[in-house]
């Protein structure tokens, strides 16, 4: 599904050059739910980056379900981001112009649906994350977890074959983010790959694989036989 | 497109947004109406006068002192001017079309009829008035030198025959202008002229005048000890003969002055000069407006991305390709734009109105309204391009990142 091999990422300012991540190797298979956790600094959201196909790598090879992806034109990516990635961020990304309903509709407008079967989708997603009677709301007038189910029925709305979930907890308060990682899991548990960056070492150690990163090089890739599997 | 969200976006920002399709909307009113205007003073400018205007020139000579006999200069002064090579012909004229100056009557079909009386300028030239003026008779006969009239302005009418422009002669029979021909006209006074000849086109003095196409000609020399020749020439020769006849006027031995040595296109140029200064402000009008309409998009769109480049990231980052972000503003624009514009549509043909009614200027036609709206659609498209293009260069990785 996802294979990356000797991936470097390397930034560079005139005076200084800096290697975000260094030989970095990870194979992630269908259905995994994979945690991403190190310290600040160490190079997990520019793992993310390249993994979703926001930036480009320096050099490596990037498998996305087999299609080398470093010949592709920037539209190219962006079709294979709308089609084939889910994104949940930290600070949620929602458009706070546009109501529930529209804000889940940005991927599959992109993607050309028809506005019958979007309609369709939207109504399911927001009904499976619990907001389905808040579709004309705005993020405003919802609470922080209700955001981040609107963000995360935004990201499954489109279908897509893995999520890739920034810190999805970090905004949130406990309980909150308890639902909203029950939520994770019973996504994953229908089949869909997710990867997830978190600070948070509980909650790596609720998935089936944690990846360790230091220095922009993977310390340890540790599988959790305790965790629920999809 | 993304319409619906679009708009509804747009309707959650409103202050913004009112404030340019205001502008829009004020800028379309201003200058749709400025841009009729031009053009209306644009095709006035170019109505012909119905004279050789490049190859004629006019010159005036005042006399003074008892032994100025008049009848006598004009005979020698004519004579002279009309034997210069380079020269087609010359004829006195109490006016000069297209100067701002000369003298008017009203003549209608029945005697002591005043109220049907139809307005005309009136030029009093002699038998050589055709070719001098380089005017077309479409009907009836040029005047004879027999039935020139010389006259001080105290005698009484004894003029017998005019020669009508053929706007004139519309006036006069509406049905068939050709119907004028031979018949008698009749002034205020009850005076009656026959008329002798049609010419195609001859506008009066005053381009402002409502019946500018209406002149007539009159044989007579008015001798008041100022006359004006109008001396029309070959081409190419109209310079070199001002200052000629200039000299030679000067240097015949006659108490006299002379003033007013003008080309008729230079006459045209201070008769229109108003109206070329109007134009010319007018354009700088538009052209300002148009400018800060510009820059207020601009500056919407700079403002409005700058605002939400996290939200431009996280679009790209959920699949939206550049052009679908260009294409995004721009969608952006045009929304604001139709609103501006349709509310202009509305204003400019209000303002219109206000210009009709108050200071009686022509309707607009109906075309400049839609052409205008178009005008600005596309202004508001050009000016926000430029914004939409560095929208569309946000990398998706924003979306990742704590700004």
């Amino acid at each position: 599904m996802l294979k990356m091999t000797g991936i470097n990422k390397v930034f560079r300012t005139d005076t200084v050059q800096t290697h975000a991540l260094r030989d970095f190797s990870l194979h992630v298979e269908e259905g995994e739910f994979v945690t991403i956790t190190g310290p600040s600094g160490c190079g997990k959201t520019t793992f993310l980056n390249l993994a979703g196909l926001l930036e480009t790598y320096t050099s490596g090879q990037y498998l996305l379900d087999g299609e080398d992806v470093s010949s592709l034109s920037d539209a190219q990516r962006a079709r294979l981001r709308n089609q084939k990635i889910g994104f949940i961020f930290q600070s949620f990304n929602l458009m706070p112009d546009l109501n529930l309903f529209d804000n889940v509709d940005v991927p599959l407008r992109y993607r050309g649906v028809s506005a019958k079967i979007r309609k369709e989708r939207i109504e399911q997603a927001l009904a499976a994350v619990g907001l389905a009677n808040r579709q004309r709301h705005l993020p405003s007038q919802l609470s922080g977890g209700q955001q981040q189910r609107v963000a995360i029925a935004r990201a499954l709305v489109g279908e897509p074959r893995f999520l890739l979930a920034d810190e999805p907890t970090g905004n949130l308060d406990s309980n909150t983010a308890e639902g909203v990682m029950e939520l994770l899991e019973q996504i994953n548990q229908q089949g869909t790959t997710i990867i997830m960056v978190t600070h948070d070492p509980s909650l790596a150690a609720r998935s089936q694989r944690n990846v360790h990163i230091l220095d922009g090089q993977i310390k340890s890739d540790d599988r959790n036989s305790k965790a629920r599997a999809a | 497109m993304e319409l619906g969200p679009i708009t509804r976006a747009l309707l959650r920002n409103k202050l913004g947004v009112i404030l340019i399709a205001l502008q829009i909307a004020f800028t379309m009113t201003v200058i749709v109406n400025a841009v009729y205007i031009i053009n209306d003073r644009a095709a006035n400018m170019a109505r012909p006068s119905g004279l050789d205007e490049a190859n004629t020139f006019h010159i005036s000579s005042i006399g003074y002192g008892n032994s100025f006999n008049e009848s006598v200069v004009v005979d020698e002064d004519l004579n002279m001017i009309r034997q210069l090579p380079g020269v087609i012909d010359a004829t006195v004229t109490n006016a000069i079309p297209v100067s701002g100056s000369g003298s008017s009557s009203g003549y209608g079909l029945e005697p002591g009829r005043r109220d049907t009386l139809v307005p005309a300028a009136i030029y009093r030239v002699d038998e050589h008035v055709l070719e001098a003026m380089d005017l077309d008779l479409v009907a009836g006969v040029p005047f004879t030198a027999q039935q020139i009239v010389r006259r001080t302005p105290t005698e009484e009418r004894q003029v017998t025959e005019t020669i009508l422009s053929q706007a004139m002669a519309e006036s006069l029979y509406p049905d068939d202008w050709r119907q004028a021909l031979n018949q008698n006209i009749y002034g205020p006074d009850g005076s009656a002229l026959r008329v002798v000849g049609i010419v195609d086109r001859l506008q009066a003095p005053w381009p402002t005048f409502t019946y500018v196409e209406n002149s007539m000609l009159t044989p007579e020399i008015t001798l008041d000890n100022s006359t004006t020749y109008l001396v029309r020439t070959e081409p190419g020769y109209r310079d070199e003969l001002m200052v000629e006849v200039e000299e030679r006027l000067a240097t015949a031995p006659h108490q006299r002055i002379l003033r007013n040595n003008q080309s008729l296109e230079y006459t045209r140029t201070e008769s229109y000069r108003i109206d070329s200064l109007m134009t010319t402000i007018l354009k700088v009008v538009i052209g300002t407006l148009m400018f800060i309409t510009a820059m207020g998009i601009v500056g919407l769109a700079v403002f409005s991305i700058n605002r939400r480049r996290k939200q431009i990231g996280t679009r790209r980052a959920l699949g939206a390709t550049r052009f679908s972000i260009l294409r995004y503003f721009m969608t952006e624009n045009l929304i604001i734009s139709a609103a501006g514009v349709t509310l202009g549509a509305i204003m400019t043909v209000g303002f219109n109105m206000f210009l009709v009614q108050t200071f009686n200027m022509p309707r607009i036609d109906w075309f400049y309204a839609p052409i205008g709206m178009l005008a600005l659609l596309l202004l508001g498209q050009l000016a926000v391009i430029g914004p939409a293009r560095s929208a569309a260069a946000i990398t998706p990785a924003l979306a990742t990142r704590s700004v």
